[in-house]
């Protein structure tokens, strides 16, 4: 059933060159609701005889369920049910899950729970209110069970086991190595290694996840929700809900943001559909934020790194060599696809030939992992960047030099690298010179010694480069097994376009699309400059699942490039019959016509011309003036499938090409920091991308700012903690540090313009980059700042405390 | 934490009368006491521009003016806003086609992706140019500290509030 | 939230350490799983005397509500399940500032942001004016009242900070009258305060600070605007020969109550102003610090930290002195 596709090679596209909407600074055409309150978020639905739930949730992390007493909450006036992993257990199937079929999840805890906040019992009630007051009166029995917080102790034997069935807590390992790594590091002139751990922060939206179910016409059951790329995973919530798929129509409904957060499916709606089911009623369960920061779809990377690294005395890098073990968490939605991701920028943009990749998921008492931008190639690329660093420093090169020295070249692509993945094209080096001319680093090395010197400030500078793999293909979900159940190859994208019977366009898009990124806006920019139409004058719509043409939605950095491939193919299938149409009319031949804004017109006359309301009017309304064999109506579809991706070897020897569409970006930070305080401030920095073709620079730019901001965030302040007995610190917004305006710097932003080969328009994706170089570059100034104390950043966040604990150690053994 | 009895739905609904000014008009309501004034907006009102993004007051969506001062609407119950007059975005444009110069700076300079912290953020904007206290983008990032926002990373906020203090005639931004 | 989980412990005498698997624990959730108000009444009296009978009446079953930036998230999570909600906020009474002579009393029902551009504030009580603007963000300052932080007594607050630097004293009015409390004594452990169940706190008076006097409030916190990790204010006057010759030092968010720095008082008093001496002098309230390690902070750095702002508010208040205060 898999294939191998082989690229489309276009031309690469003169960066915006020629194109009239393409590449400006256009306003956002989702703006104009959004600002006067409008944005019509789950919670804003008003449903007729809706019910609400709220949800008891675990308040230990490891214990048998032994009983349940729903007696004091059904008593409550407004009170309609009360539902259990029981119920669960006897009218479900257990959710969509890309792990071991041995670890199960139930959107209720079913027997037991593996984590403080899991879902225990759900209250539904004729107003969210009532719902708590019955929550507040359910008493729940528990028998602790022994628990596991720690990934390296789930692991040691007679370790209690999470999931039974599974037998252990190793919930997956694989070691892949490319090249010879053994030889690499036995050549190096230079091993440097490092013990690192990444912490676990969360995609934390402003709104929570949030659904509504409704038992509909026909017995289908209307699922209104923020999260999930559904046109493509539906079905599977069909299954688990045991039902038949078309009996389900799930509806997109804008969210306000997601970051990742939003990605799933198991605990939001398929939990409202099931409640709808089981009551007969529409039920609404939005998130509220302790559900969300407890047990939200997922929290993100949490990851312990021995990593090796080996230089030649030149700088140049022979190898990499990674141990990592991840504290999953307590089940395994994503299987490992978030090293997935890693793998298709193993070696970063550096060229080298040797790595080895040894992974080991722990099963652990705590919320479970998922996505989070990046997707875990954010981890990957803070633990490359803090080898090269400290090489940098022992071979005393300077950071721009090492990382130039290393750099794969323009001429050098297409460019595969160890393990398979191939990078379409770049150009790294004038990344990094914009970078640096952006931000003067002359001047700021000499301010550093002076602030140092004069004023005893301590100023550091960080100098990072990220890879910032777009548009994933599905054989990541399963290159890791052997014999994976369902090796899909397909990741489409579709656009339907229809020109009224009047000549206004409209636009229907085929998933979740709006998630605070701009997907109406890059839609009708493309459909504009194929058309010559004002964007905003586009209607732009979702499609439920009842109608969906294939789609996966956003994810991965993808969508950007996959909505401007469908609308771009519809909109080439809609512009020939409107040309034949002209054709026929005027009595042309085609090959003499173009469509010039919004005219078709004879090349060369253009006075000899129809617009698109005439034309329309004839395809709806006058058959007979049509060619023959030519149906009425204007309304074309297309289905943009990965433009170039190849399937793994079946000894895994080559995971193939996976994540071809490669952007690049350089940071560079110039921070002070208080080495009595530890706190931190930025005296500058500059954030430069290169993303291909910009469709908008100014929405890029919102981008990359919003994820350096999230970067920062995940490297000084946001932290999901959970203590050693498995309880849950982080539980409100007074202890998850979301970053304010106060801590968020001026992210000065520039754009290079390397265009995609392989894509329409040469676009790549750049969703995700601000938030995969900023750990890097922070981590990389602070030891700049402190390097007179020894100061090296292993573990992220970096708080103020560790900061000046190093100091005071410095200090008092001097 | 030494409860070991849970309190059995001890108390009555409780409900009160209450008449308030809403963007301008008045408004006459019965209202369970224990209601927010966030929900009660939302609820009773529509105005579903007032967002719940975490109910214990620290993201700040849901801000509303309250006498013409900013306040978090989730840290009030309903019947606390009797007698007072509250502005939510609604106040400056409900129409998407008419926007308000606020709303259209925002527009002009993206300071927007989501949203969701956006009403709270236009009316904090009105509030702070109002207040004079656009003088510098430093300025700006402090005054808009109290609102979450999750998509921009704040810069285009700032540009916008500095772009909307010039379309309304304050004091000329610093750079 | 789960801190709040009623837990009936069985344990068997002799039976291993609580996180094996023999120890068997019966937990009854109680509260603390939601975001929305439980039941209560509510109450809302117009005037002093009628607030004061409906606390008296109510006692521990009633939470007074002012500005609700503390209350209503408590009320919201449900870790606060009162029988009944007073209501001050129409208690007009409460909301006045007046001088007289050498002391300014402020109205607890008086908002936060008021003590930010209030004139008499500022010229008679600057450390207000300079510690009022850390209290959170200006949305939580707007609704925020001065009762309402002071009753709440959370150690890292900035206004009981102020209040102990100050020698301020908490007025407290029951049905048997008045009583007047220093802030001393009024904060007497973790979030308590000396407030009967049947009081209301009504004002709080603060000496008017001397002419010449320099102040400054110093606090490191996370991100802007969230608790104090430490956080210090000083009043300070010094003479012609830059010598201390008073000095109040209050240190918050490093013990279960606001605290003098006394030891830093004591040392210095006397001695020029010197930025090694000021430093070496505020290593003293290292000794102080007893708030344990948490997820934001260390018991070590906070300890350092005290010291750090305690030795910068110091220096700060006396350069302000220097430079003529507040006047």
């Amino acid at each position: 059933m898999t294939t191998t596709q082989e690229p489309t090679v276009n031309a690469p596209a003169k960066p915006t060159a020629g194109y009239k909407y393409i590449g400006t600074d256009r306003k956002r055409v989702e703006d104009p609701r959004l600002l006067v309150g409008r944005g019509n978020y789950i919670a804003d639905m008003k449903v007729q005889g809706l019910l609400h739930a709220a949800i008891l949730r675990s308040p230990v992390p490891h214990a048998r369920i032994d009983s349940i007493d729903t007696s004091e909450a059904l008593k409550i006036p407004g009170v309609v049910a009360v539902l259990t992993g029981e119920d669960c257990k006897a009218h479900m199937n257990p959710c969509m899950n890309f792990g071991p079929p041995t670890i199960a999840q139930y959107p209720i805890a079913v027997d037991k729970v593996r984590y403080v906040g899991e879902a225990v019992a759900v209250v539904v009630a004729e107003s969210r209110y009532i719902a708590e007051d019955g929550v507040d009166v359910l008493d729940v029995e528990f028998s602790d069970l022994p628990l596991v917080t720690d990934p390296k102790a789930a692991l040691e034997p007679g370790a209690a086991p999470l999931h039974e069935e599974h037998g252990s807590n190793l919930a997956y390992e694989r070691t892949f190595e490319f090249g010879d790594i053994a030889a690499a590091m036995a050549d190096a002139d230079l091993v440097v290694s490092d013990t690192l751990h990444w912490g676990r922060s969360a995609g934390m939206p402003m709104e929570t996840s949030g659904a509504i179910a409704r038992p509909g016409n026909n017995g289908v059951l209307e699922v209104y929700c923020n999260s999930l790329n559904f046109s493509y995973l539906q079905f599977l919530v069909a299954g688990a809900l045991k039902i038949p798929s078309n009996k389900l129509k799930m509806q997109p409904v804008a969210a306000g943001g997601s970051f990742g957060s939003k990605f799933t499916a198991h605990k939001v709606p398929t939990l409202t559909a099931f409640l709808a089911l089981r009551t007969g009623r529409p039920v609404s369960y939005v998130e509220d934020r302790l559900d969300h920061l407890m047990n939200s779809d997922h929290h993100a990377s949490d990851r312990y790194y021995e990593a090796r690294m080996g230089f030649t005395k030149d700088g140049m890098i022979t190898g990499l060599d990674i141990d990592v073990l991840d504290d999953y968490g307590a089940y395994l939605q994503f299987g490992t696809g978030t090293h997935g991701n890693a793998l298709s920028q193993l070696t970063g943009p550096y060229r080298f030939r040797n790595a080895r990749y040894a992974l080991r998921a722990a099963l652990t008492n705590k919320c479970q992992q998922g996505a989070y931008r990046g997707f875990g190639s954010e981890v990957h690329n803070w633990v490359l960047e803090r080898l090269v660093d400290q090489a940098a420093t022992k071979l005393g090169l300077a950071p721009e030099d090492i990382r130039r020295r290393n750099f794969i070249l323009p001429e050098e692509f297409p460019y595969k690298i160890p393990g398979g993945n191939l990078y379409d094209s770049g150009n790294y080096p004038a990344v990094l010179d914009k970078a640096l001319g952006m931000i003067d680093i002359e001047h700021w090395r000499k301010e550093k010694a002076r602030l140092r010197e004069e004023e005893g400030r301590h100023i550091g500078i960080g100098i990072a480069t990220t890879q910032e793999r777009s548009v994933f293909s599905s054989t990541e979900f399963w290159f890791w097994f052997d014999e994976p159940a369902f090796p899909i190859t397909s990741s489409p994208e579709s656009a339907t376009i229809t020109i009224d019977p009047a000549g206004a366009f409209q636009l229907q898009l085929h998933c979740q699309a709006m998630w605070g990124n701009s997907p109406e806006t890059v839609a009708t920019t493309v459909l504009a400059e194929e058309f010559g139409v004002e964007p905003e004058t586009v209607n732009v719509s979702y499609a439920d699942t009842s109608r969906a043409l294939p789609g996966t939605g956003p994810g991965g950095s993808r969508f950007t490039v996959m909505v401007a491939g469908a609308v771009r193919g519809a909109s080439r299938k809609l512009k020939k019959k409107l040309i034949d149409i002209a054709a026929h009319s005027l009595e042309v031949s085609a090959d003499d016509l173009e469509l010039v804004d919004g005219q078709v017109q004879v090349v060369g006359a253009p006075e000899r011309s129809l617009g698109i309301p005439e034309l329309a009017g004839s395809a709806y309304f006058f058959a007979l003036n049509l060619p023959p064999g030519m149906e009425s109506g204007l309304e074309e579809s297309h289905t943009y499938d990965h433009p170039y991706t190849t399937l793994p070897a079946a000894d895994r020897s080559d995971l193939g090409v996976f994540y071809p569409i490669m952007g690049h970006a350089c940071h560079i930070a110039v921070l002070e920091v208080d080495p009595d305080t530890g706190q931190t401030s930025f005296l500058d920095y500059v954030a430069v991308h290169d993303a291909g073709t910009v469709v908008n620079p100014k929405s890029l730019g919102g981008h990359v700012t919003g994820g350096a901001a999230q970067g920062l965030g995940s490297t000084l302040y946001e932290e999901l903690v959970y203590d050693a007995e498995g309880q849950f610190k982080s539980s409100t917004f007074l202890d998850y540090l979301v970053p304010t305006a106060n801590e968020v710097p001026p992210f000065r932003i520039g754009h290079v313009e390397t265009p995609s080969p392989y894509t329409e328009f040469g676009i790549k994706g750049g969703g995700e980059g601000g938030r995969m170089v900023t750990p890097s570059v922070v981590s990389s100034a602070i030891d700049d700042a402190l390097a007179e104390y020894g100061m090296h950043v292993q573990q992220l966040p970096v708080k103020p405390a560790d900061i000046v604990a190093t100091v005071q150690n410095a200090r008092a053994g001097q | 934490m030494t409860t070991t009895e849970h309190q059995a739905a001890a108390v009555d609904t409780e409900t009160r009368t209450i008449t308030l000014r809403v963007n301008g008009r008045d408004v006459s309501r019965t209202v369970e006491t224990r209601t927010t004034l966030a929900d009660f907006l939302r609820d009773d009102l529509d105005l579903v521009s007032v967002h719940l993004g975490c109910e214990h007051g620290v993201c700040g969506c849901c801000t509303i003016l309250l006498d013409g001062e900013s306040v978090r609407s989730c840290l009030m119950l309903a019947v606390q806003a009797r007698g007072h007059e509250i502005e939510t975005v609604e106040s400056l444009s409900a129409d998407q086609n008419a926007l308000h110069p606020i709303q259209e700076a925002f527009a002009e300079e993206q300071g927007l992706q989501c949203g969701f912290c956006t009403p709270a953020m236009v009316l904090r904007c009105k509030e702070i140019i109002e207040d004079g206290k656009a003088r510098t983008d430093d300025e700006v990032r402090h005054e808009i500290s109290g609102i979450l926002c999750r998509c921009t990373g704040y810069q285009n906020i700032v540009n916008a509030v500095q772009n909307a203090s010039r379309k309304l005639g304050g004091k000329e931004a610093g750079a | 939230m789960v801190a709040t989980t009623t837990v009936r412990d069985s344990r068997v005498p002799g039976a291993p350490s609580p996180t094996t698997h023999d120890r068997l624990v019966v937990y009854r959730t109680t509260i603390g799983q939601a975001m929305k108000p439980p039941r209560f009444q509510y109450r809302d009296p117009d005037t002093l005397a009628d607030a004061v009978a409906l606390k008296a009446r109510h006692g521990s079953d009633a939470l007074i509500l002012a500005g609700g930036q503390s209350l209503m998230p408590m009320l919201n999570m449900r870790l606060a399940a009162p029988s009944v909600v007073i209501d001050i906020n129409g208690v007009t009474d409460l909301q006045q500032i007046t001088r007289n002579g050498d002391v300014v009393e402020i109205g607890a029902g008086v908002r936060q942001s008021a003590l930010e551009t209030d004139p008499l504030i500022r010229e008679a009580l600057p450390l207000l004016a300079r510690a009022v603007p850390h209290i959170g963000h200006i949305e939580n300052r707007h609704r925020g009242t001065v009762g309402g932080s002071l009753a709440h007594a959370d150690a890292s607050a900035e206004l009981p900070c102020t209040a102990v630097v100050s020698d301020a004293v908490v007025v407290l009015q029951g049905q048997n009258g008045r009583r007047e409390v220093p802030a001393s004594s009024f904060f007497d452990g973790f979030m308590t305060n000396a407030c009967a169940d049947d009081e209301l706190v009504v004002a709080v008076r603060y000496p008017v600070t001397p002419a010449g006097a320099g102040t400054a409030f110093v606090e490191v916190a996370r991100r802007n605007g969230d608790f104090a990790l430490a956080a210090a204010g000083v009043i300070a006057e010094v003479d012609g020969d830059g010598r201390f010759t008073r000095l109040a030092v209050g240190v918050a968010g490093v013990a279960s109550v606001p605290l003098r720095a006394t030891d830093v008082e004591q040392e210095l008093l006397g001695r020029p102003v010197d930025p090694a001496t000021i430093e070496a002098a505020a290593k003293r309230v290292e000794a102080a610090v007893t708030t344990g390690d948490d997820i934001h902070a260390t018991s070590a750095y906070r300890k350092h930290l005290a010291a750090t702002v305690v030795s910068r508010a110091v220096l700060a208040a006396a350069t302000d002195a220097r430079n003529g205060g507040n006047r």
